[in-house]
């Protein structure tokens, strides 16, 4: 999955600028390019609350794909999210038994929980040389299969809780007319862009995505930086899981599916590298939502059976990416 | 995971160096992931037979041995598929939505007349041919990386073989059945002996050649005069003719057509590929270690029924075992390496 010789024109580092900016700048028309085709078809599409929705779905892909974004800026990939959403869903409402006062504990057992995949995932990739979509597929299965074993199938007592309703409050209370679950979102956001583009480990992050070797000889610790990007990825999962929950008040099996392709089309429509090393989590932003609100126009359309929703969804994907996805010509 | 562990160039270099290496040495270097896949494979062999025997007090019968080459044989044909494109330093995730359309294709339009069953069956593989051409196309002129290509391709194709056959139904002419998949003759051994045969012939023409000179080194396989883009193409067009056959063998060991139901062959075809021995980097591998990856897992399924584990319980123990063997692989290439240095 990782190609090195990536970075052909890595002398015209201005130029590189200008092109990544530019990606970002693709990502953001696009969005907007889709909420004004959804206005023209229904205008209920640009209303507040259809716009409001949109967002809250947007943010549960965005929230995942910070974590993908970070692995894939590595030239690595996490394909365990599905079962480590779905886990952390059961888990977060079996151990606090919609409980508020076990609350704040379940939470916090449940980001735990997501990060000690991401470590186990980022040992077995940095540490034994597992390839990235061995570990992580690998990974997938062990999650489905604990998930599905110990919670019995989600028929387990505790399994049938609710979220805490300090939990569900996320989304229940409104701050400005914004549930409080975007405003997690934000803070997400900011934050990430600030560790990305302000800090030595967000530099060390792209240098190790360019060229893990040469990073390497120029002091960069890659081993333990690709363990705690995995760590981050696992918990953003986990905290997917956590919101997912506390929207819908309740786990399903399969819940997390949706969430593998979905995380990893965002990273890339919001003009991340598949091959690391170049995009920043401010497209990703544009890219979940672009995805979202995609879908949203899609299952909006009555007359569009839902194959062909999935035809057009794939056919879409594939026009965007023709549009600005394509690599560089090779030498 | 970014450096080649053994690259042509240090291999032959080794060899110049030190004494000369035997012939023996030099295969066991070439080939240690696929010896390492028989190994996987013969370990699981072993484990079937020990637990079937506890369990049932005899031997595995010949009905046994053609329902589990049957049960395998969709799974054969997509690894198979997804080795020619895995070769090309690609993926291709959309071979369970190929396998859709072709199951469900084949379930709508298969009637009991040996001119309808061949003439489908032809129609269909042609289909396949031509998802794979989509693919490739995207990949090797429009210049988009694989894995976003095949994902949107996968969600196209599901789409169609939805289109095809809402809900689950249709029906599988029996003598279609008997001729493909039959339990009394080694019809679905003679099927795996076709796909390595036709592995065989691949690796042995300028196009298998091409493919992995071009996996290995895509500057240097254009620079030698390899066109690179074409080669890549007829990959993706391999795959999506061998996912197509998997699709039709899906719907020969079933009574009906499900449009869903290919799709877990996406990521069990990657297992496979993976078990087998075949390198993500591109240009390393045999689609035959791919062969014994795919009957690896499906012995997988066997034993964890033989052990009485808890059904919800088998991705777990099928996850561990591709975790544990990719880690017994990397493991063992590390001391093969070490002693030949």
């Amino acid at each position: 999955m990782t190609i090195d010789t990536a970075t052909p024109a890595a002398p015209h580092v201005v130029r590189r600028l200008t092109e990544d900016r530019r990606r970002i700048l693709f990502a953001y028309v696009a969005m907007i390019g889709v909420f004004i085709v959804g206005g023209l078809l229904n205008s209920a599409f640009v209303s507040g609350q259809s716009i409001r929705a949109n967002l809250i779905i947007a943010s549960f892909v965005g929230i995942v794909a910070a974590g993908q974004a970070f692995v894939i800026l590595i030239g690595g990939i996490d394909l365990s999210v599905p079962w480590v959403i779905n886990g952390a869903a059961i888990m977060l409402v079996s151990t606090s038994l919609g409980r508020n006062d076990r609350a704040l504990f379940a939470v916090a057992a449940t980001l735990g929980f997501g990060l000690f995949i991401g470590f186990v995932n980022g040992v077995g990739i940095a540490y034994l040389s597992v390839p990235a979509v061995v570990m992580t597929l690998g990974m997938n299965g062990v999650m489905e299969g604990l998930t599905l074993g110990r919670s019995k199938g989600l028929t387990c007592g505790s399994c049938a809780s609710y979220a805490p309703s300090s939990v569900r409050a996320l989304y229940d209370t409104r701050l400005l007319g914004i549930p409080l679950g975007l405003f997690v979102w934000l803070l997400i956001a900011i934050a990430i862009a600030f560790v990305l583009s302000a800090t030595t480990f967000g530099r060390r992050i792209y240098a190790v995505g360019n060229s893990p070797r040469v990073s390497f000889l120029a002091g960069v610790s890659v081993k333990p930086l690709t363990v705690v990007l995995y760590m981050l990825s696992g918990m953003f999962a986990a905290l997917c899981g956590i919101l997912l929950v506390a929207y819908g008040g309740q786990p399903a099996l399969g819940m997390g599916d949706p969430f593998l392709f979905q995380s990893i089309a965002a990273v890339v429509i919001g003009g991340v590298s598949i091959l690391g090393g170049r995009g920043h989590y401010v497209g990703v932003l544009a890219g979940a939502v672009t995805l979202v609100a995609l879908v949203s126009v899609l299952q909006g359309r009555q007359w569009l059976h839902e194959s062909d929703r999935s035809i057009v969804y794939g056919v879409t994907i594939i026009v965007i990416l023709l549009l600005y996805g394509r690599s560089r010509e090779e030498s | 995971m970014t450096t080649k562990p053994d690259d042509p160039v240090v291999v032959n270099k080794r060899e110049h160096d030190g004494e000369r290496s035997s012939a023996w040495r030099h295969f066991s270097l070439q080939n240690a992931p696929l010896i390492l896949s028989m190994l996987i494979l013969a370990g699981t062999l072993i484990a079937y037979v020990t637990l079937y025997k506890r369990e049932l007090h005899k031997f595995p019968t010949n009905f046994d041995w053609t329902s589990l080459v049957n049960t395998a044989l969709p799974l054969v044909f997509a690894a198979v598929g997804q080795s020619f494109v895995v070769l090309t330093r690609g993926i291709d995730l959309s071979v369970g939505g190929m396998m859709d359309i072709s199951n469900s294709l084949a379930a709508v339009h298969l009637r009991p007349t040996p001119a309808s069953m061949i003439a489908w069956s032809v129609v269909i593989l042609l289909v396949g041919a031509a998802g794979g051409l989509v693919n490739g196309l995207l990949v090797a002129y429009a210049r988009l990386q694989p894995i976003l290509v095949t994902l949107a391709t996968l969600s196209i194709y599901q789409g169609l073989a939805l289109r095809v056959l809402k809900e689950p139904g249709g029906a599988v002419p029996p003598a279609y059945t008997n001729f493909l998949t039959s339990t009394k003759r080694p019809s679905g051994l003679l099927l795996v002996a076709l796909a390595g045969g036709l592995w065989w012939v691949f690796r042995r023409t300028r196009f298998g050649m091409g493919v992995f000179a071009l996996g290995n080194d895509e500057v240097a396989a254009r620079a030698n005069g390899i066109a690179v883009r074409r080669l890549k193409v007829w990959a993706y067009v391999l795959a999506g003719l061998f996912a197509a056959a998997g699709g039709l063998l899906m719907t020969a060991t079933r009574t009906g057509g499900d449009a869903t139901a290919g799709t877990v062959y996406t990521l069990t075809s990657i297992a496979a590929v993976v078990l087998g021995g075949i390198s993500f980097l591109g240009g390393r591998g045999s689609a035959i270690g791919a062969i014994c990856g795919a009957f690896a897992l499906t012995l997988v399924e066997n034993v964890l029924f033989f052990a009485h584990i808890e059904p919800l319980y088998t991705p777990f123990y099928q996850g561990l075992f591709l975790i544990i063997a990719v880690l017994l692989g990397s493991v063992a290439g590390r001391l093969a390496r070490g002693r030949t240095r």
